[in-house]
């Protein structure tokens, strides 16, 4: 048990009469992993979440939990456990009710149930709170019991749709490492859906990006990031200054690539796109605020920018500045706080540069929206 | 699609309640709603027969009842069947009669109920409205039999005043019966007219009285077309249920005249002719559903918006 | 301006008070005429004060048997109709998109057919399906009370229908998902879930349904057979003869819908109350708290006044038992007063006789006599319409009754309205 229980999509399709909600999904989560799935709404998550727990067939292809096939299974003969986006908890039913309810649809008696509910509210610290009603309880003990409901029925897998989406902010943050807190102690395999970059890098062990039905890449959250497979993860997974342009040349891992506005610029090429890029293609280039820098005259050329301040702010870990380069390109630089003031005066020249290495070049795609 | 849609019913309420619902709603439907109809309007095409010669040579379809309505008895002097489609115009008639009373009647409070801002008295008078309508037919017919009746106290009233002299006959003159069904049907006015009038906004209100515009202007260009589902919902039931009604008339009509229900009536109990008092029916069914679909295309309503 | 909205705010007051008046006004006086001690149910002419035409009520067998029929019939009514109505609503909820438009015009049509075309097509159809059985004419396909539940299930259910609707469009199927999801079989996410949440409609499906049933006249006149309801006695009665009873009946029933108005009214205020102050719904089913539980709760006062008012009303009733004497009193008072005429009449005719005959009984005669002079009581011809042919067996049974009021029978004529039927309804009701 100990081990997990993996969940393996083989080239599933789903389709709403012509609507394609999800395309030839391959994917292979691993027992005891937490994986997130990560995209834009109504990029079909949700869908495949659903056809996880079993709330609807997939059009094509297979689900396998554990190495079994679910087709013809419904949500109450799979092993998994969903947590749903609005938690629906049962407003009629005392929290302890609510907890234990997969153990009382089972026939377990009251002081059975009664018993591992005090458990669980142990565990997700609300001891002594059984007896209130769920409209008595605030929007993070909320998810806590939703989550201690999910566990209650020893899911093998647990599926999350979004739990965190109704919570302000510092709770949204405390409540990121209280599940993975929780997943490292309970071992199961988490399933995780959100459009919340933040939420998916922090807390999973792999990410899926999807667009419009499509998943575009799964990887670790530092690959998801630093190494992007595709022009809409770049673009979609934090904050990238884009440049458009064809391909000039490729040597060595690196692509120069002449872009439209700025000139030609170095980037190293992305992973997945090594052995396609082709000089001549229209390509795009990627280089994060935070990895770009004031010059230090020493750059070479090709990894040289000039720009303008249009102006700057102080964000706290960050100044950003806010710049214009030739024929009005628009790009955003972080500078990380280091004690010194960093804010620049608009209109001020500047040089810029970066390391190529964390600059990535992709193949033009579609981008998210901006 | 459908084969689809079937898989996917069954997925998402089980085997057991999926079976359970279909049979349910069959059982409504089928047996309840759709072949009693079917059977009526069958046996109105039948020959009457004493029950041994059903199923006889004799049972055949036949257009005789539908023409009895329209041409009479075969011995019958006149071109038409006066009488008997005099009854049914005049039941129309009055029916409309009695819908437009009660709209006339409702709107005033419906939109009072509707835009005022709730509170206590509200909700009292809301209780008093549903009141009456817990209250039996035939007794809320027989009330308004003792208010109407010549020694009622209406014409006690008027004698003691010396507004008249001899009691007024208001069953004969139809006033009571009137009176009687604008009253049983006032709820089901007031509470479509009043539910879409809830959900109007006051402030297209108040702007439309910024703008200068008079109370009837604002409610015929603001309230009456944005309250219309409601109207015409509340409009078809008053009317279906006014001409169908049968113990209103039969306590409050007047001797002379009969509604087309109590025809009916007189065909199944005292006629014993079940086969002409289907037909009736039918007519009086076929008319009325046609009336207010010609009535709902014309205000551009359509059925989901009644019974809300 | 100004003079403008005074002038629409004592027109609102004098229509609403004119609405009300038509609203309520039948009712109550109604009500008053249960009272009267006048044997046909009127106002004005006021007699006296008397509980009687409960007694005569409740000791009416045609009424308790109706009674009894109506709530067999509400009884399966309110079953048939809540279990259908519910799958009716859940269907409406997830049937395929395209039909959804024809199904809810079946569904919704029983409301609008008249009653009196359901009751038809209901016995027509279920006689036919017994003779297509080969049953006999006593099977259970013709029994009144089977027809009559059907047919009133037939349109009741989307009664019902519409108000599971109402409370199925705020619930969460996320909330049976969940149930499924968490190991529960359907029909346990059903129960366990599903039906809690919309029992609340349940309750006033059933309430409603019940009502619809008990109130019902077009459909079941058709289909009753030997199993009259009381809706169906009470028709029969009024239609062919009148006495004050059917007032104390339905005293009896806007006393009670009253009563249950108020008693809902009061328990959604408080629940209201209490949600607005913040209490959580567990801590509004704990007990009472008088001083609260009127603040600002205008119908728990009333209720209260109600109460009240019924329980004297009660209590009087019981107390009054000496009451018909005061009013046997009353009446012999102007018995008295009638016999003074009389007397001073029969001396006269004695006066008469004695020239003619000189004959010794005098009071003999003049005793059989009384019944029959022309003008009976000062007032007597002006409310009589002139069409009171059979005066003698209504007030036979009276006679019987009270003996030594030989007025009240001739009082109870003389304000009997006419109507012919009166004279054969009386007699019923002693049965």
């Amino acid at each position: 048990m100990s081990a997990g229980v993996g969940v393996d999509l083989q080239n599933m399709w789903i389709k709403f009469g012509d609507f394609v909600a999800v395309r030839e999904a391959n994917v292979n989560i691993k027992g005891g992993e937490f994986f997130s799935f990560l995209g834009p709404s109504g990029c079909g998550k949700t869908t495949i979440l659903r056809a996880v727990s079993g709330f609807l067939d997939p059009s094509d292809g297979k689900i396998l939990i554990g190495g079994n096939d679910m087709a013809g299974k419904g949500p109450n003969e799979r092993p998994t456990a969903l947590i749903f986006q609005n938690l629906a908890l049962f407003p009629l039913m005392k929290i302890w009710e609510n907890i234990t309810f997969s153990m009382e649809v089972k026939g377990a008696g009251k002081a059975e149930r009664q018993k591992r509910a005090d458990e669980l509210l142990e565990m997700i610290a609300l001891p002594g709170q059984g007896d209130k009603l769920p409209s008595e309880l605030s929007g993070g003990q909320k998810q806590r019991v939703a989550i201690a409901r999910a566990l209650c029925a020893q899911p093998d897998v647990l599926l999350l749709d979004e739990p965190l989406s109704a919570l302000d902010l510092k709770l949204r943050q405390h409540m990121r490492t209280e599940l993975r807190a929780i997943q490292k102690q309970v071992g199961i395999t988490f399933i995780y859906i959100t459009h919340d970059q933040g939420e998916a890098l922090t807390m999973s062990d792999s990410v899926a990006v999807m667009k419009a039905g499509v998943i575009d890449q799964i990887a670790g959250g530092k690959a998801i990031y630093d190494d992007p497979s595709t022009a809409f993860v770049a673009s979609f997974v934090g904050e990238n200054n884009v440049f458009r342009g064809k391909v000039k040349s490729i040597s060595k891992g690196y692509a120069v690539i002449d872009t439209n506005r700025t000139g030609a610029l170095r980037a190293r090429m992305a992973t997945a796109v090594k052995d396609t890029l082709k000089p001549g293609d229209d390509a795009m280039m990627f280089i994060r605020p935070e990895a770009l820098n004031i010059s230090d005259k020493k750059a070479r050329s090709d990894t040289r920018i000039k720009a303008v301040v249009q102006h700057s702010e102080f964000e706290g870990q960050a100044y950003n500045v806010f710049l214009k380069g030739s024929e009005d390109k628009e790009m955003k630089m972080s500078l990380a706080n280091r004690g010194e003031t960093r804010l620049y005066d608009a209109g001020l020249p500047l040089i810029l540069d970066y390391d190529a290495d964390r600059a990535v070049a992709l193949p033009a795609g579609e981008l998210a929206s901006e | 699609m459908n084969k689809g849609f079937m898989q996917e019913y069954f997925r998402r309420n089980g085997q057991f309640m999926g079976w359970g619902l279909l049979i349910a709603v069959g059982f409504w439907v089928i047996v309840l709603i759709i072949l009693p109809q079917i059977s009526m309007l069958d046996f109105s095409f039948r020959n009457h027969l004493p029950p041994p010669e059903m199923g006889g040579p004799k049972d055949v379809y036949t257009l005789k009842n539908y023409q009895y309505l329209i041409f009479g008895a075969e011995n019958n002097p006149e071109a038409y069947n006066r009488v008997d489609l005099m009854v049914f115009v005049r039941t129309l008639i009055a029916a409309t009669c009695v819908t437009i009373l009660d709209l006339v009647l409702c709107y005033p409070i419906a939109y009072y109920l509707g835009q005022s801002k709730g509170g206590g008295f509200l909700r009292i008078l809301v209780l008093l409205l549903i009141i009456p309508y817990w209250i039996n037919e035939i007794l809320r017919a027989f009330a308004f039999r003792i208010i109407f009746g010549d020694s009622g106290v209406i014409n006690e009233f008027l004698l003691l005043f010396g507004i008249i002299d001899t009691p007024f006959d208001f069953i004969r003159e139809n006033v009571a019966l009137y009176a009687g069904l604008g009253y049983a049907y006032i709820l089901l006015m007031i509470f479509p007219i009043y539910n879409v009038i809830e959900s109007l906004d006051r402030n297209q209100i108040e702007a439309a009285r910024d703008m200068g515009a008079s109370w009837t202007m604002i409610h015929r260009r603001v309230v009456i077309p944005y309250a219309k589902p409601g109207i015409s919902s509340g409009c078809t039931m008053v009317f279906m249920l006014s001409a169908g009604a049968l113990a209103a008339p039969q306590i409050l009509g007047g001797p002379s005249s009969l509604w087309f229900t109590q025809l009916i009536y007189q065909w199944f109990n005292s006629g014993g002719n079940w086969p002409q008092g289907s037909a009736y029916a039918v007519v009086l069914l076929v008319v009325c559903i046609i009336i207010v679909l010609t009535v709902m295309r014309l205000f551009k309503v359509n059925m989901g918006d009644i019974g809300k | 301006m100004k003079t403008e909205s005074t002038l629409i705010r004592v027109g609102l007051a004098i229509y609403l008070l004119m609405f009300f008046t038509y609203l309520l006004g039948p009712l109550i006086l109604m009500g008053i005429t249960a009272f009267n001690s006048a044997s046909f149910p009127q106002v004005t002419p006021w007699e006296v004060l008397t509980f009687e035409w409960f007694h005569v009520l409740f000791n009416d067998k045609r009424i308790l048997n109706g009674l009894k029929n109506s709530f067999i019939v509400g009884f399966f009514t309110v079953i048939l109709s809540v279990a259908i109505g519910l799958a009716g609503a859940l269907m409406l909820t997830q049937i395929w998109p395209r039909i959804r438009a024809t199904y809810y015009t079946i569904i919704i049509a029983p409301i609008l057919i008249p009653g009196v075309v359901l009751g038809i097509s209901t016995l027509v159809f279920w006689d036919r399906i017994n003779v297509m059985l080969g049953f006999s004419d006593d099977s259970f396909l013709h029994n009144g009370i089977f027809l009559t539940v059907l047919g009133h299930s037939t349109f009741i259910s989307s009664y019902c229908m519409l108000v599971f609707v109402a409370r199925l469009q705020r619930y969460d199927v996320g909330l049976t998902e969940a149930a499924l999801d968490l190991g529960a079989t359907h029909v346990q996410a059903f129960r366990k879930i599903q039906l809690p949440f919309l029992m609340p409609a349940v309750g006033s499906a059933a309430v409603l349904a019940f009502l619809a049933s008990f109130e019902n006249y077009n459909t079941t006149t058709f289909t009753f057979q030997k199993y009259p309801t009381l809706t169906i006695e009470l028709a029969q009665k009024v239609r062919y003869g009148i006495n004050p009873s059917i007032s104390a009946l339905a005293f009896i029933i806007v006393c009670l819908t009253v009563f249950f108005a108020l008693v809902h009214e009061v328990r959604t205020r408080r629940a209201q109350l209490a949600i607005a102050n913040g209490a959580p719904v567990g801590a509004v089913k704990g007990g009472f708290e008088m001083p609260k539980f009127f603040a600002g709760n205008p119908a728990a006062a009333v209720l209260a006044l109600f109460i009240a008012g019924a329980v004297a009303t009660i209590a009087i009733s019981q107390v009054y038992d000496p009451e018909p004497a005061k009013a046997i009193l009353l009446k012999e008072k102007r018995a008295e007063q009638k016999k003074r005429i009389e007397a001073l009449q029969e001396r006269l005719r004695a006066k008469r006789l004695q020239k003619q005959f000189k004959g010794p009984d005098i009071f003999g005669s003049g005793q059989s006599k009384v019944p029959q002079p022309p003008s009976k009581t000062p007032f007597g011809n002006v409310f009589d319409p002139g069409n009171l042919g059979g005066t003698d067996p209504n007030a036979k049974p009276k006679d019987a009754k009270t003996p030594e009021s030989p007025g009240k029978g001739t009082f109870g004529d003389v304000f009997n309205p006419g109507s012919l039927e009166t004279t054969t309804g009386t007699g019923d009701d002693k049965q």
